[in-house]
C-alpha cells in the first residue's frame, strides 16, 4: 500500500474500525462498506446515529449508498479527478487545517526547479522516458543547501513550494472538469465538497474509508494518493474520527501483508534484497535500506533479528547472519506476470494456497491454461475449484495435458487455531472449533511437513546451495502430545518467535524497542513484538473490552498495540489537544511524558518543543512536532518525491480501457502502467467503439470470494451470476430484468442474468451518455448451488506499476441478450491452434 | 414479561445475515435457487422453510432529478407472534402454543399438517413444509447427517407435511441466548428483548426520525387493529405498509366466527322449521 | 359492506413484486370432499329427526338416513386421513377441545354426531329385531335431536370454518359461506335421501324430501345472490371468471336450478313410476354435483383469493 506508505509512512489503515463512531463525517468511496464489511459497517451505522453525515461516491447505488446521507454517483475509473476536485474545493475556497497543514505537512518544502508538471507537460512529469515508459524521478527532489537541509517556505507563498504546485495543479479540477470526468453531477459533487469542509478542522473530524474499489485500476495507488493529500489538508490525519479506514479484503489479508504473502517484501515490511539493486552483502543492503532519517534508522535492529530468527545458531556477524541465504528478486515476481511465465514455458512447478485464480484471477483463462504447460501443481484448498481443475474444464482433452495435479485438503478456519490480522492492525486469535474433516490438515501442518521433509532430504548435501534449507531454524514441535501425534506444529510457538526473544536465555521481548542489530535478539516480525512478552501472554487472546473505548485490552493491535497511527498529530505542536471535543493523545508538562486514550504514536517523553535536529540521525532528526516518525522528515507527504513510479503529485489518467478520450489531458490513460500486448491477454481499444459500455466488477454481501457458492443457505440468496444494468440501456437492448444476457470484451465472453435496476444510472461524461454495467466476481464455471461464469474470463490483465495490481474495476464491454453456446473464449481458441 | 422483535429498518442494511443465522441455527434446507430479477430479493418470501426474509423496495427517481430522493428499502419480515394469532387459534391439535417467552411456538411432534393454520395468519406467514429433500441439491451438509433435521425431515416426508415458521428461538432462549437472527444482525436492525422497553425505545426512535426529518411510523408496536392487537414482533417503516408486503387492515379470523355461527344457527332453524312443516302433513 | 376500492381503484398502492402476501390453503380433493360430505351428514341428521316416526315409510327413511350418516361420519375421518397423511394425525385432533377453533369444533361435531348416529343406528337395528331388543336402551330418545343438533353444526362448522381465516374471499363471507354450507348440506341431504327412497322403493318419502330440496335449494340461491352483491370484488375469485362460469353452470344451473325444476314437475305432475323414479335419480345427482362444485369453487377461490396482495392488505372486517 505505497500510497499510504509514501504519504504517511506505512502502508496500513491509519485508523480502527470502531474509532469511525467518532466521526463527524465519513466519505465512503473505493468502497462497499455495508456489503463488502458488513460487520464494520455498524461503526459508521453508530456514526449516523451521532449525527455524523455518511457520503457515498460509487458507480452504483448500493446497499451502502441506501444508508447514506448523500450518494453521488461517478463513472468508475475517475476518482483522482473527484477528489482532485475536492483538492481544489479546499484550497480555493481557503478551507484547509492551514495551523495542520504548515506544521504537519511538506507543503512549506520547496520542489526543485528541474521539476515539470502535467500542468506543463500536458498530462506527463519531468523525467519521463518514452522508451522504457518510466519515470527517471531526480528531478521530482525537494530543493536543498549546501549542507543537505531543505528548503522550505512556511508561508506556502514560494511558486516552487509543495502547497503552490498542488494549488496550480489542481487549479483546473473545478466542479465543471468533475462532472464533464467524472459524471457527478456538480450540485452533489459541491454538496460533498462543503460538506467535508465543514467537519474538518479543530472541532471537527472526518474519516475516509476505501477499499479495492480504489486499488483495482492501473491506477490505483495514485486514487489513494489523492485521498491521502485531501485528508492532509483538511488536518484530519491521526485524529479521532479521522484518518484513512482502508478496509482490508480476506480475514487475515492485513497480516497477509505484515508477514507479507507478496514477493518484494520480507516481514515487516523490510524490502526483499534485490539482485537488481545494489543489495549483496547485509552491509549493502543495510544501508540502502536504514533510512538515515526517522523511524526506519532502525532498520538494522530490525533486519538482523529476522536473520536470527530465520537462522538461529546458523545467523553468526560472521555470516552476514546467513543474509546471502535470502532470496534475490530478479523482476517482477508478482502473481500475474508469473502466470504469463507459466504459460511461456518458463515456470514449471506452481504452489497454490488458498486462492482460486482460475476463477477470481483476472484473465481466468489464461491462468488455467498457464497450468496446462506446468509441470506440476499443488493446490491446498477446502474445495475442489477451477483452479485445481483445471485440466477437467469445458472444451479441453484431459488427455493432451501432462501437468501433474496433487490436490490437498486444507483444513477451514474453524479447524485449527491461529491468529488473523484484521483491517484495523488486530491481531485476534482463535481456537480450533472441531477437528479437521476426514485427511484435512491445516496449512501449518503442510508448511512443517514440508519443512521437515526437506530438511532431511538434503541431510547430508555438503552443496553450499543447499545450507538455506539445512540452516533454517525451524523447532515448532507442539506440546500438546495430542496435536504432535497428527504432525501439527505449535502456531503459538511460531507466533513467539514472531514476537522476538533475546537469544541468549530464549526470554521473550517486551516490545521492538527492545531489539538490537548485534545478533543478541531474534523476531519473526518487529510489528508484531510485544504480542507475546512473555511466555505465559499471549494477547492476541485478550478479550477485554473494559476501558476506554480504545479498549487496549482486547487482541493486540501493531505497532506496540497502537490503534490510531500518527496519532501525535491529534494535537497542535505545542503538544495540546487540537480540540476538546477531539482529544485523544497529549503532552503531559508535569509528567513530562505524552498520554492519552491511546498509545503516543512518538517517543514518550520527547517535549514538543524539542527542536529539530536537520543535522542529526535518526529520530533525533525529528522534531517535537513532527507527528510522521516513520518518514523522513517527519511529516506528512503531500508531494512525493521518491518511492513511486508514476507520479509525485495525482494527475487523472482514464482507465487503460476506457469509453472517453481523458477529458483533461492530452495523455490518455497512466504512461507507466503496465500492459501486456500478446494473444492471450487482448485488450479492447482505449475508445474502442465495439465495446460502448464501462464494465466494473466487486463483490456482494451475499457470497465471500468464490468458495461460499457451495453453501445452499448463500446460494439461494443470490444463485447466479447477474449483471446490474441501467433501465435506459436495458429498454434499448430489448432486455428485462431477469433475462439471460450476453457480455463480452475483445479476450472473452460470460453469459449472466440480468438485472435491470434504477440504481444502475446513465451519466454524461464530456457530452457523451455513458452507460456502466455492474457484474459480480463471485461466480466460477464449477458445479455448484451457485451457478455463473467468471467474470475474470472478460478482464486483460493491465497492471498499476508500483504494486502490480490489476485492474478489474473498470474497462470496457458490449452487452446482448441472449445466452451462451461457447464457453472457451475465441482469443485461446485461436491460441492454440 | 413477554420478549418480541423490534425491527428498525432504517437500520438495516440487507446483508441478509438474519435470514442464514436462522437458517443455520434451526437447520432449515434451502428453498431452491431461484434468480428472480427483483432487486436482491431471490428468497421472496417467508415459508415453511424460510423464517426471517428479507425484502427489498427499489423507489429511484425516475430522472434522478427531482427532489424525490433515491430509496432502496431494506426490511427483515418474520412472523409476528402476535397478541391474538389466528395461527394459535385456529390450531385443532393444540400443535401452536403460546410459550412462556410470550411467543407463538409450534410443537412439530403435535403438529398434524392440516393445514389450517396456514388459512389463519393475517399476514401469511406461517406454512406447510411439504417437501424436504436432506440429500437432493437442497441440502448437503453430510456433517450434520445424524441431526434433529433428519428426524424433520423423515417426519414431513412420511406424513406429508408439517407447519413451520419461526420458533423465536425457543430453544436459544431456555438457553439464555437472544435468537439467532438478532444476534447475527450486524446494525441493530433487529433488536431483541422486553416488549415494554422495546415499545419505548420504538416511540422514541420515531421522535428522533422525525427530528431528523425522517417520517418513520410504527407498525404494530401499538394494536394493529382487526382484533389482533399489538403484534411482538413490530416494525419501524419509511412507508406504507404495503410497500414492505404487509397488510395495511389485517384481521384476527375468529372476529368472523360468531357472524358465521348464527348465520349457520339461522339457516339451520329455518330449514329444519320449514322441513318439519313439509314432514307434519301427511 | 366490504370495499377494496380504496386498493382497487388507485393504481398506486404498491405491491411487493406483485407476489401474495397470503398464503394459499393446500387443500385439495380431499379437503372438498371432507366438507362436502360433512354437509350431507349434518343435513341427513335433521331429516333423520324430522321424519315422522309412526309413519312406516318414514321410519323406513328414518333408518336408511341414520344408517347413511353413520356410514359417513365413520367414514370421512379416512378422507381426512389421505390429506393428514397418517392415521395417527387424526388422533391430534382429539388431543384438545378448542372453541375458538372451528376445525377442532368440527372435528369434536364430528366424532360426537357419529356416536349418536351410531348409536341411533344401533336403536333402528334393535328394533327391527336384527339386534336383541334391549339394546334399544343403548339409545335414548334424546339422542335423535342431538343427532339432528351436532348434523345442523356438521353442516354449519365447514362454512365457518372458510369464512373465519384470513383469506379475503373467505372472510368476505363470514355469514354467506356458513349459510350458504347448510342450505347446500341439506339439499344434498335430501336429494340423496330421495335417491336412496327411490331406490328401496319409499316413493311415498321422496316428495317429501324433494320438497325440502327445493327450500333449501331456492335458499342456497338466495344466500349466494346475496353473497356475490355483499363479497364485491373480494368475491371476484369465485363469481368471476372461468370459476365464476363453472359455479354458474354446475352449482346454480345444473346443481339447483335444474332440479328445482324437475321436482317441481315432479310435485306438480303424477308421472309413470319408472319415470318419476328416473327425474328423481336425476335431480338428485345433479343437486348433488351442485353441492360438490360449490365446495369445490370455494376452495380454488380461496387458493387464488390469496395470491392477490391487494385482497390481502385490506381485509374484509
Ligand atoms: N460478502 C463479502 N465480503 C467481502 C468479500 C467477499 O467476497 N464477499 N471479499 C473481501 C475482499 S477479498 C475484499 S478485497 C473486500 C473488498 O471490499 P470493497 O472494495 O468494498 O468491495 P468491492 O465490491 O470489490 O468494490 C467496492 C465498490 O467499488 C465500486 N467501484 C468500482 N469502480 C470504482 C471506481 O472507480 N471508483 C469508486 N469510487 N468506486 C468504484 C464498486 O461499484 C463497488 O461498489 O471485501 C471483502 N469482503
Ligand atoms: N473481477 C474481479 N476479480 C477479483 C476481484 C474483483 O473485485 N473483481 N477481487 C480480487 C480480490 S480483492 C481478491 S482478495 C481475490 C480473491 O480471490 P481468491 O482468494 O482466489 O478467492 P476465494 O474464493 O476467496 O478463494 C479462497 C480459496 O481458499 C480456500 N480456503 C478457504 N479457507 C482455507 C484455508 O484455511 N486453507 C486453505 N489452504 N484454503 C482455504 C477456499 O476454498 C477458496 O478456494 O479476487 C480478486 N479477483
Ligand atoms: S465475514 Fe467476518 S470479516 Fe467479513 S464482515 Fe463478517 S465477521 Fe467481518
Ligand atoms: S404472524 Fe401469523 S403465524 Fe405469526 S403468530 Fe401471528 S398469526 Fe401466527
Ligand atoms: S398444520 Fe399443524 S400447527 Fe397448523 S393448524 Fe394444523 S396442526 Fe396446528
Ligand atoms: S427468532 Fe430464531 S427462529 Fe425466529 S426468525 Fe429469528 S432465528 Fe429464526
Ligand atoms: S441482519 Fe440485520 S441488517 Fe442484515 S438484513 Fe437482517 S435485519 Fe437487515
Ligand atoms: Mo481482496
Amino acid at each position: 500500500m505505497p500510497g499510504l506508505g509514501t504519504s504517511f509512512g506505512r502502508g496500513g489503515a491509519t485508523v480502527w474500525v470502531p474509532d469511525l463512531e467518532n466521526a463527524d463525517c465519513i466519505l465512503i468511496e473505493g468502497s462497499n462498506f455495508a456489503e463488502a464489511h458488513p460487520v464494520a459497517f455498524r461503526f459508521v451505522m453508530k456514526a449516523k446515529e451521532r449525527g455524523a453525515t455518511i457520503i457515498h461516491v460509487d458507480p452504483r447505488f448500493t446497499r451502502t449508498s441506501a444508508l447514506a446521507d448523500i450518494y453521488a454517483p461517478i463513472r468508475s475509473g475517475t476518482d483522482i479527478a473527484f477528489l482532485g476536485g475536492i483538492v481544489n474545493y479546499v484550497i480555493s475556497h481557503e478551507k484547509i487545517f492551514r495551523e495542520y497543514v504548515v506544521a504537519y505537512t511538506n507543503a512549506s518544502f520547496i520542489v526543485s526547479d528541474a521539476y515539470r508538471d502535467t500542468e506543463d507537460l500536458d498530462g506527463l512529469f519531468s523525467g519521463y522516458d518514452g522508451a522504457s515508459r518510466t519515470y527517471d524521478t531526480a528531478s521530482w527532489a525537494f530543493e536543498r543547501d549546501g549542507q543537505g537541509v531543505i528548503a522550505t517556505d512556511p508561508t506556502l507563498t514560494h511558486p516552487r513550494s509543495v502547497y503552490q504546485i498542488l494549488k496550480r495543479h489542481f487549479a483546473r479540477y473545478t466542479p465543471e472538469m468533475v462532472e464533464r470526468t467524472c459524471g457527478t453531477p456538480q450540485a452533489q459533487f459541491l454538496q460533498i465538497a462543503e460538506t467535508l469542509a465543514h467537519n474538518s478542522g479543530r472541532e471537527r473530524t472526518t474519516a475516509f474509508a476505501y477499499a479495492v474499489g480504489w486499488t483495482q485500476h492501473t491506477a490505483g495507488v495514485q486514487f489513494i494518493r489523492t485521498a491521502a493529500i485531501v485528508q492532509t489538508l483538511l488536518g484530519n490525519m491521526g485524529r479521532p474520527g479521522g484518518g484513512i479506514m482502508a478496509l482490508r479484503g480476506h480475514a487475515n489479508i492485513q497480516g497477509a501483508t505484515d508477514v507479507p504473502t507478496l514477493y518484494d517484501l520480507l516481514p515487516g515490511y523490510l524490502p526483499m534484497p534485490s539482485a537488481l539493486r545494489n543489495e549483496q552483502t547485509l552491509a549493502e543492503y543495510l544501508k540502502l535500506n536504514a533510512k538515515p532519517t526517522g523511524w526506519w534508522a532502525h532498520t538494522p535492529k530490525y533486519m538482523i533479528s529476522l536473520l536470527k530468527a530465520f537462522y538461529g545458531e546458523h545467523a553468526t556477524p560472521e555470516n552476514d547472519y546467513g543474509y546471502a541465504y535470502l532470496p534475490q528478486l530478479i523482476g517482477d515476481h508478482s502473481m500475474l506476470p508469473t502466470t504469463f511465465a507459466m504459460k511461456d514455458g518458463v515456470v514449471k512447478g506452481s504452489f497454490v494456497i488458498g486462492q482460486n485464480p482460475g476463477a477470481s484471477g483476472q484473465n481466468a483463462e489464461l491462468v488455467r491454461s498457464a497450468m496446462e504447460r506446468l509441470d506440476w501443481l499443488v493446490n491446498i484448498d477446502s474445495y475442489d475449484n477451477e483452479t485445481v481443475s483445471f485440466w477437467r474444464r469445458e472444451g479441453v482433452d484431459p488427455s493432451t495435458i501432462a501437468t501433474e495435479v496433487f490436490f490437498l485438503p486444507a483444513a477451514t478456519v474453524l479447524e485449527k487455531e491461529g491468529t488473523m490480522v484484521q483491517t484495523s492492525r488486530l491481531l485476534q486469535w482463535h481456537d480450533k472449533a472441531v477437528e479437521p474433516a476426514g485427511d484435512s490438515k491445516s496449512d501449518a501442518w503442510y508448511f512443517n511437513w514440508f519443512m521437515l521433509r526437506m530438511k532431511a532430504l538434503y541431510a547430508n548435501s555438503t552443496d553450499p546451495k543447499d545450507l538455506p534449507i539445512l540452516h533454517t531454524a525451524w523447532n515448532y514441535e507442539h506440546d500438546d502430545p495430542h496435536e504432535r501425534v497428527k504432525g501439527e506444529p505449535s502456531v503459538l510457538k511460531v507466533l513467539q518467535e514472531i514476537n522476538g526473544y533475546t537469544v541468549a536465555d530464549g526470554a521473550q521481548v517486551a516490545g521492538f524497542s527492545d531489539l538490537k542489530d548485534d545478533g543478541s535478539t531474534a523476531s519473526g516480525c518487529w510489528i508484531y513484538s510485544g504480542v507475546c512478552p512473555d511466555k505465559a501472554t499471549n494477547r492476541a487472546r485478550n478479550r477485554d473490552a473494559s476501558g476506554p473505548y480504545t479498549a487496549p485490552n482486547w487482541g493486540f493491535a501493531w505497532p506496540a498495540n497502537r490503534r490510531t497511527l500518527y496519532n501525535r498529530a491529534s494535537a497542535a505542536p505545542d503538544g495540546t489537544p487540537w480540540s476538546e471535543r477531539k482529544k485523544y493523545v497529549w503532552w503531559d508538562a508535569t509528567r513530562g511524558e505524552w498520554t492519552g486514550i491511546d498509545v503516543p504514536d512518538f517517543p514518550k517523553t520527547k517535549a514538543p518543543s524539542t527542536p529539530a535536529n536537520k543535522h542529526a540521525t535518526g529520530m533525533d532528526f525529528h522534531g517535537g512536532a513532527d507527528p510522521f516518525i516513520m518518514n523522513l522528515d517527519g511529516v506528512a507527504q503531500l508531494f512525493v518525491p521518491s518511492g513511486l513510479k508514476d507520479a509525485p503529485i495525482p494527475a487523472h489518467y482514464e482507465p487503460l480501457q476506457s469509453v472517453v478520450e481523458n477529458p483533461i489531458y492530452t495523455q490518455q490513460s497512466n504512461p507507466v502502467l503496465r500492459e501486456y500486448v500478446r494473444k492471450d491477454n487482448a485488450y479492447n481499444k482505449p475508445v474502442d467503439a465495439d465495446y460502448p459500455y464501462v464494465l466494473t466488477t466487486y463483490r456482494i454481501t451475499e457470497m465471500s470470494g468464490i468458495m461460499t457458492r457451495y453453501v445452499p443457505w448463500l446460494a439461494e440468496l443470490q444463485p447466479e451470476a447477474f449483471a446490474e444494468i441501467d433501465p435506459e440501456l436495458a429498454v434499448s437492448k430489448g432486455i428485462k430484468s431477469g433475462d439471460y444476457v450476453v457480455i463480452s470484451t475483445a479476450l472473452g465472453e460470460m453469459e449472466a442474468r440480468a438485472l435491470v435496476s434504477g440504481r444502475m444510472r446513465p451519466l454524461r461524461v464530456n457530452g457523451k451518455r455513458v452507460h456502466q454495467i455492474g457484474i459480480p466476481y463471485n461466480y466460477g464455471s464449477q458445479v455448484a448451488f451457485a451457478r455463473g461464469d467468471s467474470v475474470g474470463d472478460l478482464i486483460a490483465i493491465a497492471l498499476d506499476p508500483n504494486v502490480s495490481i490489476h485492474e478489474s474495476k473498470t474497462l470496457t464491454c458490449a452487452i446482448r441478450k441472449g445466452r451462451l453456446l461457447r464457453r472457451r473464449p475465441a482469443s485461446f481458441a485461436q491460441d492454440e491452434m | 414479561m413477554a420478549n418480541g422483535f423490534f425491527t428498525d429498518t432504517t437500520l438495516c442494511i440487507g446483508c441478509k445475515a438474519c435470514e442464514v443465522a436462522c437458517k443455520q441455527w434451526n437447520e432449515l434446507p434451502s428453498d431452491g435457487f431461484v434468480f428472480t430479477g427483483e432487486s436482491y430479493d431471490n428468497t421472496s418470501e417467508l415459508s415453511g422453510t424460510t423464517w426471517r426474509h428479507v425484502a427489498f423496495v427499489e423507489q429511484m427517481a425516475i430522472d434522478h432529478q427531482g427532489e424525490l430522493q433515491d430509496r432502496w428499502l431494506m426490511s427483515s419480515d418474520v412472523c409476528k407472534h402476535c397478541t391474538n394469532a389466528g395461527c394459535h387459534e385456529a390450531c385443532p391439535t393444540g400443535a401452536i402454543i403460546r410459550n412462556e417467552f410470550g411467543a407463538v411456538f409450534i410443537q412439530p411432534d403435535v403438529c398434524n399438517g392440516c393445514g389450517y393454520c396456514v388459512v389463519s395468519c393475517p399476514f401469511g406467514v406461517v406454512d406447510l413444509i411439504e417437501k424436504f429433500d436432506p440429500d437432493g441439491t437442497h441440502y448437503n451438509l453430510a456433517s450434520l447427517a445424524t441431526s434433529r433435521l433428519d428426524a424433520r425431515a423423515t417426519a414431513v416426508q412420511q406424513s406429508g407435511g408439517v407447519a413451520g415458521k419461526c420458533t423465536l428461538c425457543y430453544d436459544r432462549q431456555r438457553l439464555g441466548f437472544v435468537p439467532a437472527c438478532a444476534k447475527a444482525c450486524p446494525t441493530e436492525s433487529i433488536q431483541f428483548g422486553d416488549l415494554d422497553e422495546l415499545r419505548e425505545r420504538a416511540h422514541a426512535r420515531v421522535e428522533r426520525l422525525s427530528e431528523r426529518g425522517v417520517s418513520a411510523q410504527l407498525y404494530g408496536a401499538d394494536d394493529v387493529g382487526g382484533g389482533i392487537g399489538a403484534l411482538n414482533a413490530f416494525f419501524l417503516l419509511t412507508d406504507r405498509p404495503e410497500t414492505y408486503n404487509l397488510p395495511a387492515q389485517p384481521v384476527l379470523p375468529s372476529t368472523r366466527q360468531p357472524a358465521g355461527y348464527t348465520a349457520a344457527a339461522v339457516a339451520a332453524l329455518g330449514l329444519a322449521l320449514a322441513g318439519w312443516m313439509i314432514f307434519r302433513n301427511a | 359492506m366490504p370495499d377494496l376500492s380504496e386498493c382497487r381503484e388507485r393504481d398506486d398502492v404498491p405491491t411487493y413484486y406483485e407476489r401474495p402476501l397470503l398464503k394459499a390453503p393446500h387443500w385439495e380433493w380431499n379437503v372438498v370432499t371432507y366438507l362436502f360430505l360433512g354437509g350431507i351428514m349434518g343435513g341427513l341428521g335433521l331429516i333423520q329427526l324430522i321424519a315422522h316416526p309412526e309413519r312406516p315409510q318414514e321410519r323406513r327413511l328414518k333408518r336408511t338416513v341414520r344408517i347413511t350418516s353413520f356410514i359417513l361420519a365413520a367414514g370421512n375421518p379416512a378422507i381426512l386421513i389421505t390429506h393428514l397423511g397418517r392415521p395417527e394425525r387424526f388422533l391430534n385432533m382429539l388431543r384438545i377441545v378448542k372453541i375458538k377453533s372451528p376445525m377442532s369444533l368440527g372435528v369434536w361435531g364430528l366424532v360426537l354426531y357419529s356416536g349418536a348416529a351410531g348409536a341411533n343406528v344401533v336403536r333402528e337395528l334393535a328394533i327391527d329385531g336384527v339386534l336383541p331388543r334391549w339394546m334399544r336402551l343403548l339409545a335414548p330418545g334424546f339422542l335423535a335431536p342431538l343427532q339432528a343438533l351436532l348434523g345442523a353444526f356438521t353442516a354449519g362448522y365447514t362454512g365457518v370454518l372458510l369464512s373465519a381465516t384470513a383469506n379475503p374471499f373467505w372472510g368476505s363471507g363470514k355469514r354467506h359461506i356458513p349459510a350458504a354450507s347448510v342450505c347446500s348440506g341439506l339439499a344434498s341431504a335430501s336429494a340423496l335421501a330421495s335417491l336412496l327412497s327411490t331406490f328401496e322403493g319409499n316413493h311415498a318419502v321422496v316428495h317429501k324430501l324433494e320438497r325440502l330440496e327445493m327450500v333449501a335449494g331456492a335458499a342456497e340461491l338466495l344466500i349466494l345472490n346475496d353473497f356475490k352483491r355483499a363479497a364485491g370484488a373480494y368475491g371476484a375469485p369465485f363469481f368471476k371468471g372461468k370459476r365464476g362460469e363453472r359455479l354458474l353452470t354446475y352449482t346454480v344451473v345444473a346443481g339447483t336450478l335444474a332440479p328445482l325444476a324437475l321436482n317441481l314437475i315432479g310435485q306438480a305432475v303424477k308421472l309413470p313410476k319408472p319415470i318419476d323414479a328416473v327425474r328423481t335419480t336425476l335431480a338428485s345427482a345433479l343437486t348433488l354435483v351442485g353441492g360438490y362444485v360449490l365446495r369445490e369453487s370455494l376452495i380454488e377461490a380461496g387458493k387464488e383469493s390469496a395470491r392477490d396482495p391487494r385482497a390481502a392488505f385490506r381485509q374484509p372486517r
